[in-house]
């Protein structure tokens, strides 16, 4: 059997003291891709942020065996757009790693790097614009392109089709599955819809009432409150 | 023309001030930059009177007999520069505290902060009425009686904060504009915001000393604002805003001196001209209001 590479053992999940997911149990293999699923507020963020290190695990244990690398997109409008940033100024932040001093003038600021994954993202004609002119699905191809710049294993997105155009959706998931094969990523998505990537989903993690329960996307789809919930989709 | 190249020479009588003024018109936008870009801009109202409020508490404590640093008259400005970081320093503790606690309006907290400062340095002022015209002559910022070892102390000082605003402006930026990002690539986020709040305490206290709390409030501020619309990445709107503060302190200390009018307000007001420059070029640019733009705005994925 595959070693997963995300383990949850009776955690309990929230912010301060206040647990918003409790009895977090499931394994998350390599690989895979997961749709993170439920209302608004169950818990479907603080899920992917403990999983991401940003909060810690109120109890319980969380456990990633191989410290895998992170590449995260985060919700588009969470970046103020004040910042006088080019595409590629963004997508580069992926490689701010570790502390290069005078890389631009050493030649070590990753210059091949960003660009081979703005292009891997449709977003290398982007590069010199500034990322606040741009559009929402143009947005999240410079964010994956940085979250790929960061070299992950994991690629972990928060709500990426949100307030996104039906054919844009589409584009997206499209360069998500051929990022994942390509680069046999595993990625992590939080959605609160399931309407384009239904197909996408390999496993699918459902957040509600303060529990989250993993399974295989099409067992989890074709039966019980989760197909109620989503009938009008699905 | 030629009263502008003779400040410039070295046989200025008044060239220490004037390099001084400079200097730090060139290094306070390279910090000012990430008041406007985190949003802080009140805190560059707020933080340059605290330091005020610090450099009267030092006096007052001074005037009351507790001799900290006893004797020497050239110690004053030691004493001072003391009472300012350390009001300066706590009050960046407090406020970035709570900002990361995310509670309350912080608004509210910095005007609170604001107006506590500024009734301080009255109080302590009206407490010390021996030593009242020296330090009202350093909260002004009377920056043309720098000496010679003062300047060239300042010189360093702001020399070594300029490099670091540009050595670690990757991590400024990184830090600044995501902070989850840089956790996530296992940066010290707390580590490089210690870095960056103690740059903005020793720019705001030494400056505060030597120009006055005006003239720093519009020197974080101003110049930003004026170089953000024209700004393409990160270098290049520090370096703007540095240019624009330098010209700023260059042609106020000029106006100033040739027209005998107080130091500091004229530069100010000449920060705010090229800022009113900045927006009708903007304007006359066709620019319609947009803050700044690289390329065409798209339309489609």
């Amino acid at each position: 059997m595959q070693e997963p590479l995300i383990r949850f053992k009776h955690a309990s999940l929230g912010y301060g003291r206040a647990p918003i997911l409790t009895g977090v149990e499931f394994d998350i293999p390599p690989q895979s891709f997961v749709g993170i699923l439920g209302h608004n507020g169950s818990g479907k963020t603080t899920l992917l942020k403990t999983i991401l290190g940003l909060i810690p695990c109120l109890k319980g244990q969380f456990i990633c065996p191989g410290k895998p690398r992170y590449g995260y997109v985060p919700q588009k409008e969470r970046l103020d757009l004040i910042y006088p940033l080019s595409a590629y100024d963004v997508a580069a932040m992926g490689t701010y790693r570790r502390l290069k001093l005078f890389a631009k003038w050493r030649g070590l600021d990753d210059h091949q790097l960003v660009h081979r994954c703005l292009a891997d993202c449709g977003a290398l004609q982007l590069s010199g614009k500034a990322y606040r002119d741009l559009s929402g699905g143009q947005k999240q191809r410079v964010l994956i392109a940085r979250a790929l710049a960061a070299q992950p294993e994991i690629l972990a997105l928060d709500e990426p089709l949100a307030g996104i155009d039906i054919t844009t959706q589409k584009a997206l998931l499209k360069l998500l599955r051929d990022l994942k094969e390509k680069r046999g990523l595993t990625i992590l998505m939080v959605s609160h819809r399931i309407q384009a990537e239904k197909g996408l989903f390999t496993h699918i993690i459902w957040c509600d009432e303060g529990q989250a329960v993993i399974g295989p996307a099409d067992a989890m789809l074709s039966g019980g409150r989760l197909s109620e919930m989503f009938k009008a989709e699905l | 023309m030629t009263q502008l190249i003779a400040m410039l020479k070295p046989d200025f009588l008044l060239h220490h001030a004037l390099y001084g003024s400079v200097v730090m018109g060139f290094v306070c936008p390279l910090v000012g930059v990430y008041f406007l870009l985190r949003r802080l801009v009140f805190w560059g109202v707020a933080l340059p009177q605290v330091s005020a409020a610090g450099i009267a508490f030092a006096f007052m404590l001074q005037g009351l007999g507790w001799n900290i640093l006893a004797g020497a008259e050239s110690q004053e400005k030691h004493l001072a520069i003391i009472g300012s970081l350390i009001f300066t320093g706590l009050s960046i503790i407090f406020l970035a505290v709570l900002e990361r606690r995310g509670k309350g309006v912080s608004e509210g907290r910095i005007g609170s902060l604001y107006a506590l400062a500024w009734a301080a340095s009255i109080l302590f002022v009206a407490w010390n009425a021996a030593g009242e015209t020296e330090m009202l002559g350093l909260l002004k910022g009377e920056i043309v009686a720098i000496s010679e070892s003062d300047f060239h102390s300042m010189l360093h000082i702001f020399a070594v904060i300029a490099v670091c605003m540009f050595l670690f402006q990757r991590e400024f930026l990184l830090v600044s504009y995501d902070r989850d990002m840089a956790v996530i690539l296992g940066r010290r986020v707390l580590a490089w915001d210690v870095l960056l709040y103690l740059i903005v305490g020793l720019t705001i206290s030494l400056g505060v000393m030597t120009v006055g709390p005006l003239v720093i409030f519009g020197f974080l501020v101003i110049p930003s604002m004026t170089a953000l619309p024209w700004a393409r990445g990160m270098t290049s709107f520090s370096v703007l805003s540095s240019l624009c503060g330098g010209a700023s302190a260059l042609l106020g200390f000029y106006v100033s001196y040739t027209h005998d009018l107080p130091l500091g307000p004229v530069i100010v007001s000449v920060a705010c001209g090229l800022l009113v420059l900045s927006w009708l070029a903007q304007a006359a640019a066709g620019a319609g209001g947009r803050r700044f733009r690289l390329g065409r705005p798209a339309t489609s994925a």
